[in-house]
Parts: C-alpha cells; sequence; structure tokens
C-alpha cells in the first residue's frame, strides 16, 4: 500500500519535473525531484533495503523514460542512491530543514556525478561533461528536498495510521508476548 | 530466522541492481527501442504530460497578468478596472497575434521545405540536464514518425527523433551530447561535425573536425551540409560564438549557439519522408540539390 502510494506521487513529480520548466524562471535545469523520493525512501526507517531498492528502481525507470535517457541509467544510479542514503541514515540521523536541505544537495551531486559515469559507458560519444549543471541542480535540490521529504513523511504517518486502525501499526506480535487487551 | 530475511533482502537488492544492469545493456544495444512495457507507460506518461504543460502555461498567463494588475492598481483605482481590462485584451491579443504569427511562420517553413513534413506540440523540454531530450505530441499521422528524423522549426534545427511511442516522440535536441550532425560554414566551405556540448550553462555546440586552415571567424553561420544522410542540406543551425585560441592539432576548437531557443520550444516540423534526390542539374532550379537520404 504504501509502495504504491509513494510510487503514484513519484510518477506525478516527475511529470511535474519534465514540465516545471514551462513555470520556472530558471532555463535549463530543474531539481531532481525523482531523487528526493528515492532519498526519502532510503533514509527512512520505516523502509526496508529491498523495498526502498525496489521503489528506487521503479522511480528510476519511471525517469528513464519520462526524460528520454536511455533505459536503466537513472534505474541503476538511484538504487545505488538509496543503498548510500541507507548507509548514511545509519550514521546520521537526517532530520529538519537544514540537514533535509545538506543531504539532497549531497546526494543530488553524488547522483550526478553517477548518472554521467553511467552514461559515458551507455553512450559513450556523450563524454563525461555535464557536470558544471550540477551545483545548480543540486542547489534546487536541496532547496525542494525539506517540502518533498515532509511530504513523504506526512504520506507515510497517514499510511502508518490507516495500519494502526486494522491493528497492524507493530506488525506481528511476538511469541510470548502477552496480547494487549489482556 | 535473522539471517535468512537478510539473505531475502540482499537478493531483492541484488536483483533490481541486475534489472537495472540488464536495462543498461539492452538500451545501450538497440538505442531507441521500446518495450511493449514502455510503450504501455508512455501512453500513460504522455496525456499527464500534455495536461501538465497546459496547466503550466495557463498559470504562467495568469501570473503575469496579476503582476500587471497590481502595479496598475497602485497608480489609480478608476483606471484600473478600465485599463486592466484593456491590458489583458492587449495580452491576449498579442499572445493570439503570435501565435498566429508562430503558425505562420511554422507553415512557411513547410512550404519551403522539399519534403513531407508534419507538426507537433512540445509537450515537456529538459527533464535531465544530462539528456538534453524534448517530447512531442503529434495529433496526427501515427506510424510514419521514425527514429533519425529530422525535426525543425522557422529558425532552425531542433534535432532528430530519437524515440517514437505511439502519438508521443522523444527528439534528440542538436545540443545533446550524443548528438552529431554533418555541418557546412557557408562562407568558407568548411565542414565538420557538429556536437552537442554538455555541462554548459547554455545550449551551445561544438564543431568536430574543422580543420584548422578554414578562416571560420566569430559570426559565422553554420548550416546542414546534407551529408551524412539525414538532414537536408542547408538548413539553418546558429552561429560561431567563439574560436579557442591556441588548441594544437589537426582541428580547430569552434563554439556555435544554435539559432534555436531551446527553451522556448513551442511547436515543430517533423520531416516525415526524405527530400527529392541529389538534382543532376541544380543550376536549373532555385531549391539546393539533395544528398541521399536514409532513415534508418
Amino acid at each position: 500500500m504504501r509502495s504504491a502510494v509513494t510510487l503514484t506521487v513519484a510518477f506525478l513529480l516527475l511529470i511535474l519535473q519534465s514540465t516545471v520548466l514551462e513555470i520556472a524562471p530558471m532555463h535549463m535545469v530543474a531539481p531532481s525531484l525523482g531523487l528526493l523520493v528515492v532519498m526519502h525512501v532510503g533514509l527512512s526507517s520505516k523502509w526496508t533495503v529491498s523495498s526502498a531498492a525496489v521503489v528506487s528502481f521503479v522511480t528510476g525507470y519511471l525517469f528513464d523514460l519520462v526524460s528520454g535517457a536511455p533505459q536503466g541509467v537513472h534505474a541503476f544510479v538511484f538504487v545505488i542512491m538509496s543503498l548510500c542514503a541507507r548507509a548514511l541514515a545509519t550514521r546520521v540521523a537526517v532530520q529538519g530543514i537544514v540537514l533535509g536541505a545538506a543531504a539532497a544537495f549531497v546526494t543530488s551531486l553524488i547522483s550526478a556525478a553517477l548518472v554521467v559515469i553511467v552514461r559515458a559507458q551507455v553512450a559513450p560519444e556523450g563524454g563525461y561533461g555535464g557536470l558544471r549543471q550540477a551545483p545548480v541542480e543540486a542547489l534546487l535540490t536541496g532547496i525542494c528536498g525539506p517540502f518533498v521529504l515532509g511530504l513523504f513523511r506526512r504520506i507515510d504517518g497517514k499510511v502508518d495510521n490507516a495500519r494502526s486502525r486494522v491493528g497492524l501499526a507493530r506488525g506481528p506480535r511476538p511469541l510470548g508476548d502477552p496480547a494487549p487487551w489482556k | 530466522m535473522v539471517a535468512s530475511k537478510r539473505l531475502r533482502e540482499a537478493a531483492v537488492v541484488a536483483g533490481t541492481l541486475l534489472a537495472a544492469i540488464v536495462a543498461l545493456r539492452l538500451s545501450a544495444r538497440n538505442p531507441g527501442e521500446l518495450s511493449t512495457l514502455d510503450r504501455g507507460i508512455l501512453r500513460l506518461v504522455s496525456p499527464a504530460q500534455a495536461a501538465m504543460s497546459i496547466i503550466a502555461r495557463a498559470i504562467t498567463g495568469v501570473a503575469g497578468r496579476y503582476v500587471e494588475l497590481t502595479h496598475v492598481r497602485a497608480e489609480n483605482d478608476t483606471l484600473v478596472r478600465e485599463n486592466s481590462k484593456l491590458r489583458t485584451e492587449l495580452i491576449e491579443m498579442r499572445r493570439l497575434a503570435e501565435e498566429s504569427g508562430r503558425y505562420q511562420r511554422l507553415l512557411g517553413l513547410r512550404d519551403v521545405t522539399p519534403a513531407e513534413t508534419i507538426a507537433a506540440r512540445v509537450i515537456a523540454v529538459d527533464a535531465s540536464p544530462y539528456f538534453r531530450v524534448a517530447r512531442v505530441e503529434i495529433d496526427r499521422g501515427d506510424g510514419m514518425v521514425r527514429r533519425g528524423m529530422p525535426v525543425l522549426t522557422p529558425e532552425g534545427v531542433v534535432g532528430r527523433i530519437n524515440r517514437v511511442s505511439g502519438k508521443s516522440s522523444d527528439v534528440m535536441l542538436l545540443v545533446d551530447p550524443r548528438s552529431a550532425i554533418d555541418v557546412l560554414i557557408p562562407r568558407t566551405g568548411g565542414r565538420g561535425i557538429l556536437r552537442g556540448k554538455s555541462g554548459e550553462n547554455g545550449y551551445r555546440c561544438s564543431i568536430e573536425y574543422l580543420a584548422r586552415g578554414e578562416p571560420a571567424r566569430e559570426g559565422d553561420a553554420v548550416v546542414t551540409s546534407g551529408l551524412g544522410g539525414s538532414f537536408p542540406r542547408n538548413l539553418a543551425i546558429g552561429h560561431i560564438t567563439h574560436i579557442f585560441p591556441g588548441a594544437v592539432g589537426l582541428y580547430q576548437d569552434v563554439e556555435v549557439t544554435p539559432d534555436v531557443d531551446f527553451a522556448r520550444l513551442a511547436d515543430v516540423l517533423v520531416i516525415v519522408a526524405p527530400p527529392p534526390a541529389a538534382d543532376p542539374d541544380p543550376g536549373s532550379h532555385h531549391l539546393p540539390a539533395r544528398g541521399l537520404t536514409v532513415y534508418r
């Protein structure tokens, strides 16, 4: 349920990202909203590593289709980034606006470098160029980061509430643990 | 129990990575090929992008009008109503005139292009800064558009079709680093390969393999040479904006700024049929001779 909702919102964000240049005053670069979805599933302890990887793969694959990139480029990079985000989450608690923005900024820079490296393997004629725009893209992603991450935290919370109403919020009860009504 | 769960997690992660690598290899082997699933997804995506594009343009128009209205209101409350009404009408008329002019220019281009063309509307540009791709939607002409077909505006060459999915197609812009077009500098007759420059904070290209002895100057026009089998001859590309001094080797390092403003792409023409074969007697016609063109 949570994965389906997250992927639906991710799909809408990717559509927004592909048309945001129509309304935005800046040209050439848009914030990487898909990457923020990946960051959220990677950083959140509510997501298992495997489900985060699957959601990241699907988001990346969708982004490849939406952006016209060769299939698999963003799918591969987003899976890697979700694993990096999980590794970061085990060491630093990424909470609050400043840390969220900083994490989004750094993640966007790393992701840009990875995209360029993978692109050079798939389409060698493109070379390794393209990183000059990475800081601007990272800055925009950093600005959008706290808002998008907050949105996904709310979505997770809503889904959790729905689960708790039917008694599934805490998962299966361990053996030997007395039932709460006893 | 815990070990098996970890094993399962690791297997899923490895599976997703493997799936991504397989997708990468497939797209590297057959660029532009789409699976049935991909086509299905794109059929969902394209209408959503088109709707979002219309909404975005409407928002921009409303926001622009709001800014103007607030500015006028400060001057005089009585005049504002009349003024704003006239301004709104003027903006609307200007928009209509601009739109009409755009279509007329497009029709003019269609008349002078000696090949069959169809019009397309741009619904998305540059979702990723590392792949300069625009998505266009064609209302009619299903099945006519194929990979490699040139895309133009009245200002010049936009790029070529890279992927086709139903009514929508991806256009690899000429500023994409994967794009390569054989070009000519008419003033000197020098030839080279135009390639997109990635990583620039602007839409720019460079000419590769332009011989060092070519007396190219800043401001020189650059057009398609007609060689290479994709683009008709003499289509405007852009102008030379910089020649980098001090480069060593056999070739010059030349920067070209395209004539097309890619940030404001709205309507384009796709050449869906190759132009006529090379004219054996080019002197008897006004139109330039065309090279052999085969779309792959």
